[in-house]
Order: structure tokens, then C-alpha cells, then sequence
């Protein structure tokens, strides 16, 4: 649009190239600063100015991280259960959702706008307010230090239904008739038909929830005190308490804590960016 | 009636509907809506965790005790002060690169993705790369003693209050201001190119076309970003957790819920700590009503 080749407008492209370079930098230079400082000693770390490649790559620090200095493997565990976590919340949410958006879009029912109300008033409670009974509820219920205790409350996914039920509103009525037409069940329908050509919208929802999850401190703060049930950012701030000076080695596990969610950001972006712009999108 | 509703294929339907909803009810009551009970019933009895015996009934007192609590008003001050900070200048630039990088045609995949990139790390992770960078050591003093030439300053950055809320803010806008950006650019990728040719046509400066065109179109975009990017910051947690495990002073760093935490966990009084949640329930729901309303107008 804003395009003219006169050199006035070649001048302000340019100053816009250098703009979104210079803001480029300040976005990256913190996750680089992550990467080499795992391979550094603490002391070469903050030797000023700071030396964007390792002089040498110090590779003991990952061995540290992961064994913690040669004495157990609670690392291996706590991220072991931070996948088992993330991922059943997002299998358990997306069926939820999934349920829930399509009863709520191709179905008519009486008390059917309550239930959608309830469910919408759900993003109003933040789940700040109800930790403290939340966590009565677990203690009662003897859901401390299990992954059953960290995985449900997280189970409703209020914002995975909307999505759903949106994306369901314009999913043509003649391929589920053709479906009851050659006498399919009500549950084989939304399995064969519904679920299997919802990829986008399940896709996006389950992106969201794994990393929330993946990021989730409170909670699991709450629930976990043993060791062997903490999950990942738990287990990162106890390490940062425990080993004060060594900040190599907590590079090296803020670095491997990443990994795993920025693997499934490099095969699976198009999700995240869709989950954010879905933001503008859904009020259409 | 209803028995003849129940084997009409309508009946059959609605009760189909139930059966997918059912499980989202279910948890629904289960883990929204009785703790939000639970949690307003608490905050009129003197609940003791793991105590057997019936809580005592006290009436106002525990909202007495928070209101009138120096804690309590210094958390408040403490969530306003980290909001505000943080929101303002995350609106105010998402706004500013949105419009930029919808400029950019090429590699837009890539860029969207480098800037996306921050908001995929964990908060611990990030609060823990800029713990670092503002260690004493650390690359923000010498960098900003490079460009103000104070060769060997130490700007305290985790120790004075002032710097520590820049701190705190400049990592919640590191962390997010990629994901509002590309919000704000996928609605200024929605506004018709009709228009802005029209505009063009019509010998409209750059200026003139983003003043009087862009940003009237934009306005709902903008205001959702600002109202979910102060929903955000009000339940910021892990950054000022991380820090004040490393040390860092807590007056300035104790929000709401780092308070409500300490007070529930640490110091073990739970009625308090529901008090506290519902305060902070209470502005977070007029923000999201207000969010609410605001696309509601759009359509």
C-alpha cells in the first residue's frame, strides 16, 4: 500500500528496515544470552563486554544440570512429569472442548444459552481467585503430590470451547444429515466427521493449553512439596535458590526447560501465531 | 408432553446436546464454580487448613483485617504500579510494530515468528535470562553505563524499588510485546485494501491514511489488546517470585498474588487469602465485562 518509488519513500523504508532490525535485536538478543551462557563458566558469564560465543564450550554445565552435580536424576523426573502433566491436560481439554463446542453448536436444547453463559463466564474467574478452596479441595481429597491433583482443574478450557464452538457454527449441516443418512451413531458422527475436520481449531486449542501448562508455576507450587512431583518451572526456581552462583549450569536448565516447547513452536507455529490472532478473528 | 418430546427426533437431539455438554458442566462445577463458593464462604469464617474442627463464623472481620492492613494496601500498590507499567508501553508499541510489520512483505512467516519467539518461553525462564542480565555483572549495567558513558556504575536494578519495578516490567514486555504485535498486525491485515487504495487515491499522506483510516478501524483490536495485556500483568506471578526467591526486596515485588500465596501458604491464613482473591476476582471481572462489551460493539 504505502508504496512509492520516490526517494523520500525509499528513505523511510529504510529507516523502517532499521526500526525492525533494532526491535529484532532487543527480542532475540535475551533468548541468544540464554543459549551461550549455558556454555559458559559463571566467571566468563559476566567478564563485561559480554562475549557472544563461548570461548570454550563449557558442556559440564548440562552434565550438572542434569544429574545435579553427579547426585541424582530429579531433573530427568520433573520433566518427565511436566510432559505427562501437559500433555493429558491437553488431551482430557481437547475432548472437553471439542464435546462441548459441538453440542453447543449443532444442537438445540432447552437451558442451552445458560450453559453457554456459564461456560463464557468462566474466563471472568481467574484462577488466582480460586486457588486457596482449589487447594483445600485437593488436600481433602488426598490429590497432593499427584499428577490426577494437577492435572484437573485445568480440565475446562473455557477459551478451547469458544474456539471450537466458533469454528463448529459454519461446519456444514449436510455432512453430518449424510452421515445420519448412512446410519451413523450421534457419537460416530462427531468422531469420524466432526473431530477429524476440526485439525485447526483442535490444533490451536491444544497449543494453548500445553503451554500454559508448560508454564504453570502456581499451582503445581500449591500441590507439589515432593520432589519427585515437581514440574519443570518449580523445579527451575528451586534449583536458581539452591545453587546461587553457579548460573551456567541454571542456563543450562532454563535451555533444556525450552526445549520441548520450542521444538513444537518450530514444527507447529502456524498454531500459535493462529492462536494469538485468533484474538481479532473471533469477534467477527 | 415431555414423554412425547423424548422420542421425537427433537428430543432425541437435545438430549444428544446434553451428553456433549455434560462433561464441560461437570468440570465446571466441580473446579469453577464450587471453589468460587467455597472461597466467598470462607472469607466469613476463621478457616484453618487441616483442621477438623467446624470454622468459626466472624462476620466482616477478615475483610476488616485485610482493608486495614499496611500489607495489603503495599501489594495493591505494588499490582498498580507493575500493571500500569508494563501495559501502557505494551499497548502503546504493539501498536507501533503492528502497523510496521504489516509494511513488510518479505520473509513475513519468519518475522512473525522471531518476534512471536519470547512468548513461547516459560515465565520462570524469562524472569531468569533477565535476572542475569541485571545482575551487578551483568550486561544491563555495562550497557547502559556504555551509552552514558558512567564506566562502573552499578544501577542496582534488583535492590532499589524504582529500578526493580522497570525490571519487572521491561521482562513482562520483552515476554509479550511479539504476541500483541501480531495481534495488532492480524487486524490491520483485516482492514479491506479498498479502502486504503481508495484513500490513496484520493492523495491521502501516509500520516493522514493511518490517523483517520487505520486507527479508527483498529480501535477495538486496541482496546482488547490493552484490557487482556492488563489482565495479564494484575496475574503476574512467576517474575516476582523467582525474584524475591533470589533475594530481592519484597515490598516492591509483592503482588496481589504473591501476597495471596504467602498469606495462604507461608503464613497459613487461608480466610485472608480468599479475601484477598476476591478483591483482585472482583476489578479482573469488570475488566473482562468491559472487554466483553467492547467486541460486542464491533460486530
Amino acid at each position: 500500500m504505502l508504496r512509492d518509488k520516490s526517494f523520500s519513500n525509499r528513505m523511510s523504508n529504510l529507516v523502517i528496515n532499521i526500526l525492525v532490525a533494532i526491535f529484532l535485536c532487543v527480542i532475540l538478543m535475551p533468548i541468544l544470552f540464554m543459549f551461550t551462557a549455558s556454555f559458559m563458566k559463571s566467571s566468563e558469564i559476566f567478564s563485561m563486554p559480554y562475549r557472544w560465543i563461548p570461548k570454550e564450550f563449557y558442556v559440564k554445565n548440562y552434565f550438572n544440570a542434569v544429574t545435579d552435580y553427579g547426585r541424582n536424576l530429579t531433573f530427568v523426573r520433573t520433566i518427565v512429569n511436566s510432559l505427562i502433566v501437559a500433555s493429558a491436560t491437553t488431551v482430557l481439554s481437547v475432548i472437553v472442548s471439542a464435546f462441548a463446542g459441538y453440542g453447543l453448536s449443532k444442537f438445540k436444547f432447552r437451558g442451552q444459552q445458560v450453559v453457554f453463559l456459564m461456560i463464557m463466564g468462566r474466563m471472568m474467574i481467574p484462577f488466582e481467585a480460586i486457588m486457596i478452596p482449589m487447594y483445600i479441595i485437593a488436600v481433602r481429597l488426598h490429590l497432593q503430590n499427584t499428577y490426577t491433583g494437577l492435572v484437573l482443574p485445568f480440565v475446562l478450557n473455557t477459551f478451547g470451547i469458544f474456539q471450537m464452538r466458533q469454528y463448529l457454527l459454519s461446519f456444514p449441516d449436510e455432512v453430518l444429515d449424510a452421515g445420519r443418512i448412512d446410519g451413523l451413531g450421534e457419537f460416530g458422527i462427531f468422531s469420524k466427521l466432526v473431530f477429524k475436520n476440526s485439525t485447526p481449531a483442535i490444533a490451536t486449542a491444544a497449543i494453548l493449553c500445553f503451554r500454559g501448562q508448560w508454564d504453570n508455576l502456581l499451582w503445581p507450587l500449591l500441590l507439589s512439596q515432593k520432589e519427585m512431583m515437581k514440574t519443570i518451572p518449580a523445579y527451575l526456581v528451586k534449583f536458581t535458590e539452591e545453587k546461587y552462583a553457579d548460573e551456567g549450569a541454571m542456563m543450562a536448565v532454563a535451555v533444556m526447560a525450552s526445549i520441548p516447547i520450542i521444538i513444537l513452536f518450530l514444527t507447529l507455529s502456524k498454531y500459535f501465531l493462529g492462536g494469538s490472532a485468533m484474538y481479532s478473528s473471533s469477534k467477527e | 408432553m415431555k414423554k412425547h418430546n423424548s422420542f421425537s427426533i427433537e428430543g432425541q437431539k437435545a438430549r444428544w446436546g446434553w451428553f456433549f455438554v455434560a462433561p464441560a458442566i461437570l468440570f465446571f462445577c466441580l473446579f469453577s464454580l464450587y471453589p468460587m463458593l467455597n472461597a466467598l464462604w470462607n472469607t466469613f469464617f476463621n478457616v484453618k487448613l487441616l483442621s477438623l474442627k467446624k470454622p468459626e463464623f466472624v462476620g466482616l472481620k477478615n475483610y476488616a483485617y485485610v482493608l486495614s492492613s499496611p500489607d495489603f494496601w503495599s501489594s495493591v500498590k505494588a499490582t498498580v504500579i507493575f500493571t500500569l507499567s508494563s501495559f501502557i508501553p505494551l499497548t502503546v508499541f504493539s501498536l507501533v510494530f503492528g502497523l510496521i510489520i504489516t509494511t513488510r512483505k518479505k520473509g513475513h512467516q519468519l518475522l512473525q515468528m522471531l518476534i512471536y519467539s519470547p512468548a513461547v518461553l516459560s515465565s520462570v525462564v524469562a524472569a531468569l535470562i533477565w535476572l542475569l542480565l541485571f545482575d551487578p555483572r551483568g550486561i544491563a549495567n555495562s550497557l547502559v553505563n556504555f551509552l552514558m558513558r558512567t564506566p562502573g556504575i552499578d544501577h542496582k536494578w534488583l535492590t532499589e524499588p524504582a529500578k526493580l519495578y522497570m525490571a519487572t516490567a521491561m521482562i513482562y514486555f520483552w515476554k509479550y510485546i511479539g504476541y500483541f504485535t501480531i495481534i495488532v498486525a492480524t487486524g490491520v491485515a483485516k482492514i479491506p485494501t479498498s479502502v486504503l487504495e481508495a484513500a490513496t487515491i484520493d492523495g491521502a499522506s501516509v500520516r493522514q491514511t493511518i490517523g483517520r483510516i487505520i486507527m479508527p478501524l483498529l480501535r477495538p483490536t486496541t482496546m482488547m489488546v490493552s484490557i487482556v495485556a492488563m489482565l495479564n500483568c494484575m496475574k503476574s506471578f512467576s517474575t516476582q517470585y523467582l525474584f524475591t526467591q533470589r533475594g530481592a526486596p519484597n515490598a516492591p515485588l509483592n503482588v496481589l498474588t504473591l501476597n495471596i500465596y504467602k498469606t495462604a501458604m507461608r503464613d497459613r491464613y487461608i480466610s485472608r487469602a480468599c479475601v484477598m482473591s476476591f478483591i483482585l476476582f472482583f476489578f479482573m471481572m469488570i475488566l473482562t465485562i468491559v472487554r466483553m462489551k467492547t467486541s460486542e460493539s464491533k460486530e
